[in-house]
């Protein structure tokens, strides 16, 4: 019998952590000095809200963002916040994100929002800044430094001149797979701000990073990408703990670069197939990363999903909130200097679901 | 192997049986179903299904002494209780629950409509302890009759070879478990015009109804038909909307409350049929997973027409308005809020009128020889 | 006047013979094989452009926004048993199945030259991937 933990019995231990696991999820003895600097955040990302007509949205994607948003208020304890990953609308456009802002609206906790490039394209973030504040911003809370960065910027020329309409923009923007898209990136200016922000940070602080775009180089073709990566990685080695949790991939993803730990989250809308899925192209997606189980399409919410993230010790640990499939964790292990999967990592313990071809 | 032996023995037996007293001999009962999966542990014989047939009939395991297992599982009635929407115990006590058939039981992986029970042997344990079903406060009543009875005496003897204080009710319910399994079904219309190639055991209409069924209607996912087999029923546990509607903005409180109640599972027994709101946590109750809120098994839909009314409450008097709520994506009129915890399998499907008619003519093939449908609706009260 | 014949008929049988048409009705040549495959090719891109079109169905989805570069489609694994639909199936029952449920749309007839351009792009996308008919 699958057993799912709640939050509450995650906090125990309980439920679905193998055994064999010896991670220190929130064993309060080896986290901070400090117990109450502990704490949980939510994370629900790529709600995709798709305008057909008049009042008519997409339903599928509709009841991905209710649900999470639904399931993040029953945690048992409250996280001390929630963010939202980017894409809260398909095309950017007004009736999209008010109606994406109704549904985050009813969250019964503070919220804080990172931009996706499908809310950015049209407007280039005006009616985004005028709902939900700043592109790009950083905040402390209980000894980490947060960082939320507007990672899905492009070039200059294509953002600008290339094309004749903002809609037009928009649209080639919102192809994961069109040629005509442009590569993300954070730029020059936020790189810089970034560089200021982190100056004042000392190093031995837990750095937390959200992010839009992976901040690495895994898949050019799906823009799995950002171009200037490796800049902006090198702002982040020179801290011990450092995270980067980045939205837009629609699936399970996580790295280790040196310092920085990566962790992608789920989309509520609907999943996306592993770049190694595509015969035509070359990838190079880490080899650490154990897939999601496939998605059944007749169940609109396989393979779509939120999250809650615990920081304990100043490391993630990632727990994956999946409908009727086993939910996953991934968390530092301090054994390997990498995120793990706490039940699946050792290729042995796979189950069929996991095998993407 | 040991297990698909006596399966394979008992099938035989059946068919024997009604080569001799009658009928097609061509007739396969279990067409249209896999071999019934028998534990290791309890193998069938003649004597032990005989056995477990008197103690599923037999009412003195209950406080009053006048409910058995028979009561709300009537071989009279496709081993429901219908027309009643949720069961009635000692001194007509109701619960909050529809008694689910016997019939192809034997092929769920749990049992109960939210699978708190593991086994059919597992689960006749529960009813008898249970205040608002038979009533017992423990299960050493039961002991003491099979124990002291001379006619169950020396049919434990030859069964399990065991007399007194060693007839434990691990004998009990291997022995009701082993004549639940003899109550098998298929041979429907359904399954001679899809597995045997008799073009004419469904009309047009019901034809209809089978393309539906497996395309727009979107049934076939959950009610499982297969190349060679048809179970109906994908084992699994589903939020369709039924009952959870009505409670949704109390679901935070009542899901807290109940992991704060940290129950033992015989404890969520008694909760789950005591109060009608934790009943509609459904699965969660057993899983405490989130997505399991308002979660359902599904049931096979074998002779649906002849088990109304319908749902884990009873709640869905017809057929057709079962085909309703599934249309209206999830809610019982058109229009009403969809909680928040539907399964994503759920969705309007746009069917017409007609449509609805042909779904309602296919379900009702799916009645196996010998199994009556009663001819007037049930109560809507 | 047959030496005229002749003569004509020389010259045009040298000039098909130049411009590359075969004479042989069997025989197929390099020109005929490219212009074959443009043909295909066409039928590809009017697959992709259905692809990202929001006009298959009735929300505005498109089949790339789950299928980019048609991945996770896995057309050399049919006929198979297709869970969803409860028996074996070709690709393009799969295709309609999409269309009627994700896409909220109407199912195509089988040998709509829509469907054939949308098998044709999945296919293409998957080119080199040896067959395995009935994996899940």
């Amino acid at each position: 019998m699958k057993k799912q933990p709640n939050r509450r019995e995650f906090l125990k231990g309980a439920g679905a952590v193998a055994a064999a696991s010896t991670l220190p999820l929130t064993s309060v003895e080896l986290a901070f000095a400090d117990p109450s600097k502990n704490f949980t955040f939510a994370y629900i990302s790529d709600a995709h809200i798709q305008h057909i007509a008049g009042d008519r949205f997409v339903r599928n994607w509709d009841r991905g963002l209710i649900r999470a948003v639904a399931e993040t208020n029953l945690l048992q304890p409250k996280p001390d916040f929630v963010m939202f990953g980017g894409d809260l609308a398909q095309l950017g456009t007004r009736p999209e994100l008010d109606h994406g802002a109704e549904m985050l609206a009813k969250l019964n906790y503070e919220t804080h929002m990172v931009m996706g490039e499908h809310d950015y394209y049209l407007d280039l973030g005006e009616y985004w800044r005028e709902l939900f504040g700043p592109h790009w911003y950083s905040f402390d809370h209980k000894g980490v430094h947060f960082v939320v960065l507007n990672s899905i910027l492009t070039y200059h020329e294509w953002t600008f001149d290339r094309w004749p309409t903002p809609e037009q923009r928009m649209l080639e923007m919102a192809g994961l797979d069109n040629p005509n898209g442009s590569p993300f990136m954070v730029g020059d200016k936020q790189r810089a701000w970034l560089a200021t922000d982190l100056s004042g940070v000392s190093k031995d602080t837990p750095v937390v990073v959200f992010s839009h775009s992976p901040i690495q180089k895994l898949y050019k073709g799906w823009n799995f990408w950002t171009e200037d990566a490796e800049q902006v990685q090198a702002l982040l080695q020179p801290f011990s703990d450092a995270t980067v949790i980045y939205g837009h991939v629609h699936q399970i993803q996580y790295n280790q670069i040196g310092n920085i730990s990566f962790q992608a989250v789920m989309a509520t809308a609907w999943p996306w197939p592993y770049p190694g899925t595509y015969a035509q192209a070359e990838h190079t997606m880490p080899k650490l990363t154990v897939p999601m189980n496939r998605a059944d399409p007749f169940f609109e919410r396989d393979a779509t999903g939120w999250q809650f993230i615990d920081l304990s010790n100043g490391r993630v640990s990632m727990s994956y909130n999946l409908y009727d499939n086993t939910n996953r964790t991934v968390a530092y292990d301090p054994a390997t200097g990498t995120p793990v999967d706490t039940r699946y990592q050792n290729v042995g313990d796979r189950i069929p679901p996991q095998t993407q071809y | 192997m040991r297990k698909t032996l006596f399966a394979l023995i008992f099938v035989a037996g059946l068919l024997g049986a009604i080569a001799v007293f009658g009928g097609d001999t061509a007739d396969d009962p279990t067409l249209g179903l896999p071999p019934v999966p028998i534990p290791e542990d309890n193998p069938q014989t003649p004597a032990k299904i005989a056995l477990g047939e008197e103690l599923f009939n037999d009412m003195r395991f209950s406080s009053t002494g006048e409910v058995s297992c028979a009561t709300c599982h009537d071989p009279e009635k496709a081993f429901t209780d219908s027309p009643l929407k949720t069961s009635e115990g000692i001194e007509k006590k109701t619960g909050t629950r529809n008694a689910p058939t016997v019939v192809n039981a034997a092929y769920f992986h749990t049992q109960f409509w939210d699978g708190r029970s593991p086994s059919l042997e597992d689960q006749a344990l529960h009813p008898p302890v249970n205040p608002v079903e038979m009533g017992l406060p423990s299960h050493e009543p039961i002991l003491e009759i099979v124990r002291a009875d001379p006619g169950y005496a020396s049919a434990f003897a030859e069964v399990f070879g065991v007399e007194g204080e060693r007839i434990t009710m691990d004998h009990v319910t291997k022995a009701i478990a082993a004549f639940e399994r003899t109550q098998i079904a298929g041979d429907s219309p359904f399954d001679r015009w899809f597995f045997a190639g008799e073009t004419n055991a469904l009309n047009e209409q019901q034809q209809r109804g089978y393309d539906l069924f497996v395309n727009q209607g979107r049934c076939v996912s959950c009610h499982i038909i297969e190349q060679t087999q048809a179970l109906f029923t994908d084992n699994r546990f589903h939020n369709i909307g039924v009952g959870i509607n009505n409670i949704q903005s109390d679901v935070p409180d009542l899901a807290d409350d109940f992991l704060e109640a940290d129950l033992k599972l015989s404890e969520v027994d008694v909760e789950v049929l005591a109060d009608k709101r934790t009943s509609e946590l459904g699965r969660f109750a057993i899983s405490h997973g989130f997505d399991d809120l308002g979660s359902f098994k599904t049931p096979t839909l074998r002779n649906v027409a002849a088990t109304a009314p319908y749902m884990h409450d009873g709640s869905v008097a017809t057929l057709r308005d079962a085909v309703v709520h599934y249309n209206n994506g999830g809610v019982t009129n058109e229009g009403d809020p969809v909680n928040d915890f539907l399964s994503g399998g759920i969705r309007p499907l746009n069917l017409e009128e007609d449509q609805i008619d042909d779904l309602v003519a296919f379900m009702e093939a799916l009645t196996s020889p010998g199994f009556t449908v009663p001819t007037a609706a049930p109560d809507e009260g | 006047m047959a030496k005229k014949h002749i003569w004509v008929f020389l010259v045009v049988i040298a000039t098909l013979a130049i411009v590359g048409v075969s004479l042989r009705a069997d025989e197929f040549t390099e020109a005929d094989l490219e212009r074959w495959q443009n043909e295909y090719m066409s039928v590809v891109k009017e697959g992709r452009a259905l692809w990202g079109s929001p006009d298959l169905g009735t929300n505005g989805v498109a089949c790339g926004q789950c299928h980019p570069n048609a991945a996770n489609t896995h057309p050399e694994t049919y006929p198979k048993f297709q869970q969803q639909l409860g028996r074996v199936i070709a690709l393009r029952d799969m295709i309609n199945w999409c269309i009627m449920n994700p896409l909220e749309g109407e199912v195509l007839e089988l040998n709509d030259p829509r469907m054939i351009a949308l098998e044709a792009y999945i296919a293409y996308e998957r080119r080199g991937v040896p067959l395995d008919p009935g994996k899940h």
